[in-house]
């Protein structure tokens, strides 16, 4: 008997077809993968396998029990961690580990040993309140109450997205535990070190699949997609003499705690700086005070020539902005996004109709001009993002995890855009997890503690740790943490 | 000028919001084709029982013009008192009138015999307005003396001459109006935008303060403006209700008010995080606000403490001077005083909203 | 079991953390009450008077003395002619006025009241009180007697009112975003497949607002008694007893209207626009329902809190036996058995 069994699912919303005729089967105590591109019918999968959708024609069954009729026994069996999967975050760390843990009959220290490699790194934050916590380290308490208890089959859909890879690391080595008790896992996942540690993986687009075998072979398969060629960068050294960003000392404390910690850095004009660091290493204080949202406590800073202090407002006049968590508005098309951003910018209706056409021309948007931002797939909204951010041409942009959740292919044409801004003269300051990612940028600094622990270009900083790639500096580095929080 | 692309932006998230332009055509139509029927405390169809321990002639007139009266409606003859008095708690009638036994004969005889009203009071207004207009026909029909002095005592009723309720409250509904537009919209608005992160966004670009606020209120203030003419046109056309004064001092008067509001939302806002939060509090202070305005009861008839609090009601000054320009057909010298003080409240608001909103914390 | 008490507490946790909106649910009722036992009146008191006197005779004096001594009246200005007083009361210096005639002393007679009748219903009574004071009615036919409320105070008629309207705030709204919020955030998805039955999250969710509601009732019936002097006329145990039915019916609405919304948002403007608005304007809270046209009082059949607050009117104020309420407990039972049947047959057990 197969632990999850898909026979000729088919489901439509409207007239999307979010899975079209979709069969694969799963094998009891394996670790599969489903991968593909944003909107490909991922998540409507795992609903569909947890009973939280009828198919509208095919059978499913998990553990032997079908999807429709037996939807009892299949939640008593199953273990479901949701894309959006978001904690109560009113009630404290402990608390949410709590209630998970009774809800799905067990308690915190039965199942205490399963979740220890994540749960111990948030353990000492057990009284803080979940809306308190970082982005990153919600993510790890999420993962904490999803493997609290243990099913007979898990299915995990995107669950590392926005953790760091020291965590992800952490994250699938618990995986590979619970595989070792015959837990079945289906998991979805952007990234490619991930896919490679799944047993077989099914590759999803547009509804249907492509493609199913081990992670080598389908990557190989479609290796366009999943492993485009690296992009070749001339690294310019010509005008790298002018600073357009200087910090000394800076430090920004709450209370006690002080999230950035004495930090001193400087950034040349059209150059690409990695800023890198694990959840809660104070990646996004400093670049709030660097972007003129948050007062420093102390230090000084000057961005585009101006005070970070004292002359905010003015550095918002000569910077660009993309953040993860929001890029655009949802509700307005994507030529009325462009027009309004470049109206905040002072630009006039004249300019920027000729500039909207070029751009939506280069990024071969124009027949979606009057679409709206909320119907677009995910990767198209991050490259318009970032289209917008450079539209007024700033001195400087920055980019705040520009490329969560995005597949390798979408990534890399992202990536071709920063290029093309930073050959324009443009800096670029970009906070990441993807570690091929830290690679195209001209230098990185790598963030532990509200520390800047390492600082250099791409080569220099393996050569001065002895490492062969990025991934292994960072998790060098990263593992030195005695702080899991901010 | 980058208040023009902001304000576009604002319309056309109104307009692709799946609820606020039905909210917008509907609410005028509701507010002003249904709320004046039932925000009427006019008091009219008290049921009356009657116990006639008497059945003489005199008696029976006076159950005659009862009946005969439209202000009552007749339940009928009951046997005892306390059989009417089931009927009362029952919530069959309001009030019993208790005729006496040889009601008549001590009449004829010149003496004073008493009826007895007994009366539900637990709505005091009704019970008191009950009693007075029962009162009123049993002494014109045995008490000629009475009733003929008081008949010379004649009263003349200024600006409401037909005693319409609809026409009190109407000024009264724009208050409403102008706290739901100006104050309500704008505030989930704000926070709607805080809870999706995309202030954050709009905190990072060159954006002045103010430029962000006047772009958030000015699209409700000219919708609340076209509201307000849709509620005095229907006014208009259903009842035939217009403004006894000027129409420019009424949206004067309500830009007023929109001031304070859109001022007060705006703080509210900066101080909430959520959008449940935001409401709960606004929701508690407008009620508030509105029961202690005189929007429903006069304002003199509270405690002097209770009294107190109109000085710093902007929705009292409101009243007070739409009902003396809409009925009262008063002019700039009648109000003047309002306006001064609901232009104080206001800028003192919009002061402290301003000071609130930080881009740069 | 164990699940479900874990559950009353996280949701009970939710409640408590939300200190603002806490204080807002307990603030209301006490504001509410004292505004409406104390500051909220339709009493006659300071009405602002004008004398219009032509000569100033002894008897046209007595008659003034008279009113401005009279608890009712102030005189705020003697003036010569009705065009002066009227300039006052349009300027709102003034709320009536009185005009006695020239041959007043003469003839005791010829007095004329000219009163701002913006207001129909104070201006109605202002008349009549200021009549009342001249011609000194007494030696009347008339022995008036106020029924349960013989002072005549707003509180005795609003108490009831309040109670309608705050329990179905706080059931309903609250109740309906709390269900919403974990839809929104994504947590339902994990409690739908999670081993518990889904009746039970629902059941584990209603009851803190159960508790919170009953708090409530409580704080207003305490308030009720002693701070505002309202006496709980009837049996304790009857006011309890339609309270609960009412709050079930409460607690089944929200229910209903978290399976229709899919945005906190949502929720609030339907909870808002179905519950709030008709419990304010159309349950005779604060306009009476017979006064309404028919239509409208068809309408407000359907609204349940009109059943209640007419129920207690009558068992709190009026002190009548559950026997005389029947008609409103029997329409309120079976409002709550079919709002509720709806709700549970309606709550989805997966995502569609």
């Amino acid at each position: 008997m197969h632990a999850i069994e898909v026979n000729n699912v088919s489901k439509a919303y409207g007239a999307v077809r979010a899975l079209d005729d979709v069969s694969l089967s799963v094998e009891k105590g394996e670790v599969f993968g489903l991968i593909g591109p944003d909107g490909a019918g991922k998540t409507t999968m795992f609903r569909i396998l947890c009973s939280l959708l009828k198919p509208d024609a095919g059978f499913a069954a998990v553990d032997g029990f079908d999807v429709v009729s037996q939807m009892n026994e299949i939640r008593r069996r199953v273990g479901y961690m949701p894309g959006k999967f978001s904690l109560y975050q009113d009630l404290t760390v402990e608390e949410n580990l709590k209630f998970f843990a009774t809800l799905f009959g067990t308690t915190v220290e039965e199942g205490y040993d399963s979740i220890k490699a994540i749960y111990s790194q948030i353990e000492r934050f057990k009284g803080r309140r979940a809306g308190a916590l970082s982005g990153g380290m919600k993510q790890k308490l999420a993962l904490s109450c999803a493997l609290i208890h243990s099913p007979s089959v898990l299915f995990l859909d995107e669950p590392t997205t926005g953790v760091d890879p020291v965590s992800r690391k952490e994250f699938w080595e618990m995986l590979l535990m619970l595989k070792e008790r015959g837990i079945t896992i289906m998991a979805s996942t952007p990234y490619l070190d991930e896919v490679r540690r799944c047993e077989r993986v099914a590759f999803l687009d547009h509804g249907k699949i492509r493609g199913i075998g081990t992670p080598a072979h389908v990557l190989n398969e479609f290796a366009d997609i999943f492993n485009p060629p690296g992009i070749t960068h001339a690294k310019t050294t010509g005008y790298h003499n002018e600073n357009v960003i200087e910090v000394e000392h800076l430090v920004k404390a709450f209370g006690d705690f002080h999230a950035v910690d004495d930090i001193s850095f400087t950034v040349k004009k059209g150059e690409i700086f990695g800023f890198l660091g694990a959840n809660g290493a104070g990646k996004t204080t400093a670049m709030h005070m660097l972007t003129g949202l948050n007062q420093p406590t102390s230090g000084t800073g000057r961005v585009a020539g101006y005070d970070i202090s004292t002359e905010h407002e003015q550095i918002k006049r000569h910077i660009g902005y993309m953040s993860q968590k929001f890029s655009l508005y949802e509700d307005l098309t994507v030529a009325e996004n462009i027009r309004l951003f470049a109206g905040i910018y002072g630009m006039n209706d004249k300019d920027i109709a000729t500039k909207t056409d070029e751009l939506l021309e280069k990024l071969q948007f124009a027949d979606h001009k009057n679409t709206l931002v909320k119907s677009l797939p995910l990767g198209w909204k991050q490259k318009l993002a970032f289209s917008v951010s450079i539209f007024h041409d700033p001195a400087i942009v920055f980019l705040d995890e520009p490329t969560g959740g995005v597949d390798p292919a979408t990534r890399r044409q992202f990536w071709e855009l920063i290029y093309e801004a930073a050959s324009r003269g443009i800096t670029v300051f970009v906070t990441t997890h993807y570690m091929d990612e830290a690679e195209y940028c001209d230098r990185i600094s790598i963030m532990v503690d509200g520390k800047i622990k390492a600082m250099g270009s791409p080569e220099e900083l393996k050569k001065q740790f002895n490492m062969p790639d990025m991934d292994l500096v960072f998790t060098h580095l990263a593992r030195q943490a005695t702080r899991s929080s901010d | 000028m980058t208040l023009k692309y902001l304000i576009q932006k604002e319309f056309l998230q109104i307009r692709r919001n799946a609820f606020l332009p039905r909210l917008i055509v509907m609410f005028p139509i509701v507010i002003m084709c249904v709320m004046p029927w039932v925000m009427s405390m006019e008091v009219k169809n008290i049921v009356v029982d009657v116990v006639d321990n008497d059945r003489s002639t005199e008696s029976q007139r006076l159950v005659h013009s009862i009946e005969a009266s439209n202000y009552f409606i007749f339940n009928g003859q009951k046997a005892t008192y306390k059989a009417a008095l089931a009927e009362i708690e029952r919530g069959h009638a309001d009030v019993v009138l208790v005729i006496p036994q040889d009601f008549g004969k001590q009449l004829v005889l010149g003496r004073h015999p008493q009826v007895l009203i007994a009366t539900n009071a637990v709505n005091g207004t009704k019970g008191a307005m009950g009693t007075a207009y029962l009162s009123q026909i049993v002494t014109a029909n045995f008490m000629p003396t009475t009733a003929a002095i008081q008949s010379r005592v004649t009263s003349l009723t200024l600006y409401n001459k037909e005693q319409n309720y609809k026409l009190f409250m109407i000024p009264a509904l724009l208050a409403i109006v102008m706290m739901l537009m100006t104050g309500f919209l704008p505030t989930l608005n704000i926070v709607g935008e805080k809870e999706a992160g995309t202030i954050e966004q709009i905190n990072v670009t060159p954006v002045s303060k103010w430029s962000f606020i006047l772009a958030k209120l000015i699209p409700y203030w000219l919708i609340a403006l076209f509201v307000i003419t849709v509620c005095l046109l229907l006014a208009w056309l259903v009842y035939g209700i217009t403004p006894a004064g000027s129409v420019w001092l009424i949206y004067v008067l309500a830009m007023l008010l929109a001031l304070f509001f859109s001022a007060f939302g705006l703080i509210i806002s900066n101080y909430s995080d959520t959008m449940q939060q935001a409401i709960f509090v606004m929701w508690f202070f407008v009620v508030t606000l509105m029961l202690l305005s005189g929007l429903f009861t006069p304002t003199r008839s509270m405690p002097s403490w209770a009294y107190l609090t109109t000085y710093v009601n902007p929705m009292h000054y409101f009243i007070d001077a739409i009902r003396t320009v809409f009925i009262r057909g008063g002019g700039l010298p009648q109000i003047y005083h309002q306006l001064l003080a609901l232009l104080a409240i206001g800028i003192g608001m919009a002061m402290w909203a301003v000071h609130s909103y930080k881009k740069n914390s | 079991m164990k699940q479900f008490l874990s559950f009353v507490i996280k949701e009970s946790r939710h409640i408590l953390r939300d200190k603002r909106t806490m204080l807002i649910l307990f603030g209301m009722p006490v504001v509410l009450m004292l505004l409406f036992g104390f500051a909220i009146s339709t009493d006659v008191r300071n009405v602002r008077m004008v004398a219009v006197t032509a000569n100033s005779d002894h008897l046209t004096r007595e008659a003034v003395e008279r009113l401005a001594q009279s608890e009712y009246f102030t005189i705020v200005a003697t003036v010569a002619t009705p065009q002066d007083a009227e300039r006052l009361i349009r300027s709102q210096k003034a709320d009536m006025a009185v005009v006695f005639a020239h041959d007043f002393a003469s003839k005791k007679a010829g007095v004329q009241f000219i009163v701002d009748g913006a207001d129909p219903n104070m201006a109605q009574q202002w008349t009549n009180y200021a009549q009342g004071v001249l011609t000194n009615m007494d030696g009347g036919l008339v022995n008036s007697k106020m029924l349960y409320n013989p002072q005549m105070r707003s509180a005795y008629n609003f108490v009831p009112a309040i109670m309608g309207m705050l329990l179905m705030l706080v059931c309903a709204m609250m109740t309906s975003i709390s269900i919403v919020k974990e839809k929104e955030r994504g947590t339902m998805e994990v409690l739908l497949v999670s081993p518990v039955k889904p009746l039970m999250v629902i059941i584990a969710k209603a009851v803190p607002y159960l508790v919170l509601a009953f708090a409530i009732l409580i704080t207003i019936l305490l308030m009720a008694r002693f701070v505002l002097d309202v006496p709980l006329a009837g049996s304790l145990f009857s006011i309890l007893f339609v309270s609960t039915i009412y709050i079930l019916l409460a607690l089944s609405l929200g229910l209903l209207i978290s399976n229709i919304a899919q945005t906190q948002l949502a929720a609030l403007l339907l909870s808002a626009m179905v519950l709030l608005m008709p419990v304010v304007m159309l349950s005779g809270m604060l306009f009476p329902v017979e006064s309404m046209p028919r239509v409208l009082q068809w309408v407000s059949a359907v609204v349940p809190p009109r059943y209640y607050i007419a129920a207690m009117r009558k068992l709190m104020i009026m002190g009548v036996g559950l026997g005389d309420v029947m008609k409103e407990v029997g329409i309120l039972l079976t409002m709550t058995a079919f709002f509720l049947t709806v709700a549970l047959k309606k709550f989805s057990t997966r995502l569609e």
